[in-house]
């Protein structure tokens, strides 16, 4: 009696003991590289950014306007949802002489300001931009990122806190990392959204780029 | 039924008159550390681990039968850093809480040596809603087993050392949204010291 209790014992243990998590197979994911012509050098024509753990939480100044100090905190909230590992985190600063990521409202500049724009959300209501400023060898990044959103419409326009809501989240998911549109109009990072988050596609992408070595680094310290 | 290993806490905290003079509680400080609770990969493997983590112990127990056994309930909470590990590198994930409470069946072993055996429940209080906790803590089925090796020091009081070995399966709610199967088995061990009414 005491051995078949025993037994049971054992069996019951070896039972619960064995196996581990299996964790799911990430393939839900869409190229996220920004392609440019080679230049001579390292000859990177796709090129791969992320920001590295020694620079977060990274720094984003936002500028008091279209709706953009409400829906900042909101971008960074639905990005940080893709990672498990802390991966990524950002937080808003007072000064915008130290940000990683400036924010502003309006048209983007002239483009000789910037080497690389990636144009967003062209609604009639809102427009959005992120400019990055890469090296001529394309290596480093130059800091700080400087995203536009722009309210193309009146205040009162409807539509309007929905447009700026959904290219705020975009422009900041391009300042961390996705520098490519989605091809799929249900994914955020779509070149013209409609969604109002990221979706699942998007969230898995940023995930995947953050355990990818990039080619493109931050410049300097 | 349910209401069975609940009677040695009311017993406890009631001081039934004839029971008091028979009640042993303990108390011990001590360290636990724990297996990894996650095994992921995203391209490299990562793992999530809690760190070596101090523990306060608190408990009671009551005797049964003739042979020296006692069955009791005993608290554990415990606090410490847990980080994530990729390719040989660390990121600190915040301060994880955890808390257990077994109830234990113990007897006597050897000499000054005591066995004990126990179920119950370990519950993880994450420091955000963030990660694998974004939909908040979890609450574990525990078995523990362990020895405790007594030592008088005072008329009624003796030191108390124990080792414990605690087994459950790890996961949480976000772990499992996110297509996470099956669960991580996590072996916990502690070492604690400090003192316990005496049941000679």
């Amino acid at each position: 009696m005491t051995r078949r209790a025993l037994g049971t014992l054992l069996g019951l243990a070896a039972t619960t003991a064995c196996g581990d998590i299996a964790n799911p197979i990430r393939l839900d994911f869409y190229e996220w590289r920004l392609i440019v012509p080679a230049v001579p050098g390292p000859g990177n024509d796709s090129l791969s950014f992320h920001w590295p753990r020694n620079r977060l939480p990274v720094r984003i100044w936002v500028e008091d306007a279209a709706s953009l100090r409400d829906n900042i905190p909101t971008a960074i909230g639905a990005w940080r949802q893709a990672f498990l590992y802390g991966e990524f985190d950002a937080v808003v600063v007072s000064d915008s002489q130290t940000a990683d990521v400036v924010v502003r409202a309006g048209a983007a500049p002239g483009i000789e300001f910037s080497r690389m724009r990636l144009h967003s959300a062209l609604a009639p209501e809102c427009a959005g931009a992120t400019d990055l400023d890469i090296s001529d060898d394309q290596t480093q990044l130059e800091l700080p990122i400087r995203i536009y959103v722009d309210p193309r419409s009146g205040p009162t326009a409807p539509g309007l806190p929905e447009c700026l809501a959904l290219t705020t989240t975009h422009e900041v998911g391009h300042a961390l990392g996705i520098w490519r549109h989605s091809g799929v109009a249900t994914d955020l990072m779509f070149s013209d959204p409609a969604v109002t988050a990221p979706s699942a596609r998007d969230l898995e992408t940023a995930e995947v780029i953050y355990h990818l070595t990039p080619n493109v680094e931050v410049a300097g310290p | 039924m349910r209401t069975t290993p609940l009677l040695p806490a009311l017993l406890l905290l009631a001081g039934v008159p004839g029971l008091e003079a028979q009640t042993e509680y303990h108390a011990r400080i001590g360290a636990v550390g724990a297996s990894n609770l996650l095994r992921d990969v995203i391209v490299n493997e990562i793992t999530v681990r809690q760190s070596i983590a101090p523990m306060i112990a608190l408990g009671g127990s009551l005797p049964i039968g003739a042979r020296g056994h006692r069955i009791g309930l005993e608290a554990t909470v415990s606090s410490g850093k847990f980080h994530g590990s990729e390719s040989g590198a660390d990121t600190d994930l915040g301060t994880l809480r955890t808390g257990t409470l077994l109830v234990n069946l113990e007897g006597p072993l050897y000499r000054a040596f005591r066995w004990r055996v126990g179920l119950g429940g370990l519950q993880y209080w994450p420091p955000d809603r963030d990660g694998i906790f974004t939909s908040g803590g979890t609450t574990r089925l525990l078995a523990g087993a362990g020895i405790d090796y007594r030592r008088p020091v005072l008329s009624r009081w003796d030191l108390m050392t124990s080792a414990r070995y605690d087994f459950h399966r790890f996961s949480t709610e976000e772990l499992e949204r996110r297509g996470f199967s099956q669960t991580q088995g996590v072996s916990r061990v502690s070492l604690s010291l400090g003192l316990s009414r005496s049941i000679r």
